[in-house]
């Protein structure tokens, strides 16, 4: 019997076998921690899923609501601290100005620098208020 | 080394705990504590609560400075003085 989907077959085929190729590449050497096996496993589990997606296209309406979350992961990825949450560093960013934008290291280096520079800030406003008030004599 | 892996540069626990713990030096009364013993986040909640302590006294100093101007009693001198140090 004609299998009416081997055009299908064969385009899934390719697409999902282009993106393993691409996980494989940017896989690191061993030793591989927990974290890199769960983090393969939901790569190949997407590709499977961004394959199929891909392949149908707009026509059904599975395919385009998958389409429809692939978009929207595609622009939370877009935040370069979104997919690197592990670390707990979201209250910080929201005290650190363009912290939401940043990623965890640049957000830590930032941090430091920005404490220097209000520590520096402070001091400075707090001489002239000294400085002044203690120059004048007539303040109230 | 074939793997991509440093390109993307994806950072690592350690390296995090690394610069958290670089933090520590800058926060207030870290010099009365054991180093070793606090947690990276403890650092971090210290640091929020420090940041925004910082924002609350420029805020502060921001408004007692403004009077200051209104009262005119911050001269040239006192300026020239403070940034000849």
């Amino acid at each position: 019997m004609k299998n009416p989907n081997y055009p299908l077959k064969k385009r899934l085929a390719s697409r999902f076998l282009k993106a393993l190729e691409k996980i494989k590449y940017n896989m690191s050497p061993s030793p591989v921690s927990i974290e890199e096996k769960r983090r393969r496993h939901r790569a190949v589990r997407g590709a499977a899923y961004a394959s199929m997606a891909s392949s149908v296209g707009p026509r059904r309406a599975w395919s385009r609501a998958l389409l429809r979350k692939m978009r929207e992961r595609k622009r939370a990825r877009r935040n370069p601290r979104n997919a690197d949450t592990r670390f707990g560093l979201n209250q910080l960013c929201d005290v650190v100005p363009g912290g939401e934008a940043m990623d965890s290291r640049s957000l830590l280096n930032e941090t430091a620098h920005y404490i220097e520079c209000l520590v520096a800030q402070v001091q400075i406003m707090r001489e002239i208020l000294h400085s002044s008030s203690s120059s004048s004599s007539t303040t109230l | 080394m074939s793997s991509r892996k440093e390109r993307s540069s994806r950072i690592t626990e350690d390296e995090i705990n690394d610069l958290i713990l670089k933090l520590h030096p800058l926060l207030p009364d870290s010099s009365s504590r054991c180093n070793t013993k606090v947690s990276a986040t403890k650092i971090l909640k210290e640091t929020c609560n420090y940041l925004k302590r910082l924002h609350k006294e420029v805020d502060d100093l921001s408004e007692r400075l403004s009077q200051l101007l209104a009262s005119g009693n911050v001269d040239e001198d006192t300026i020239r003085a403070l940034l000849r140090r």
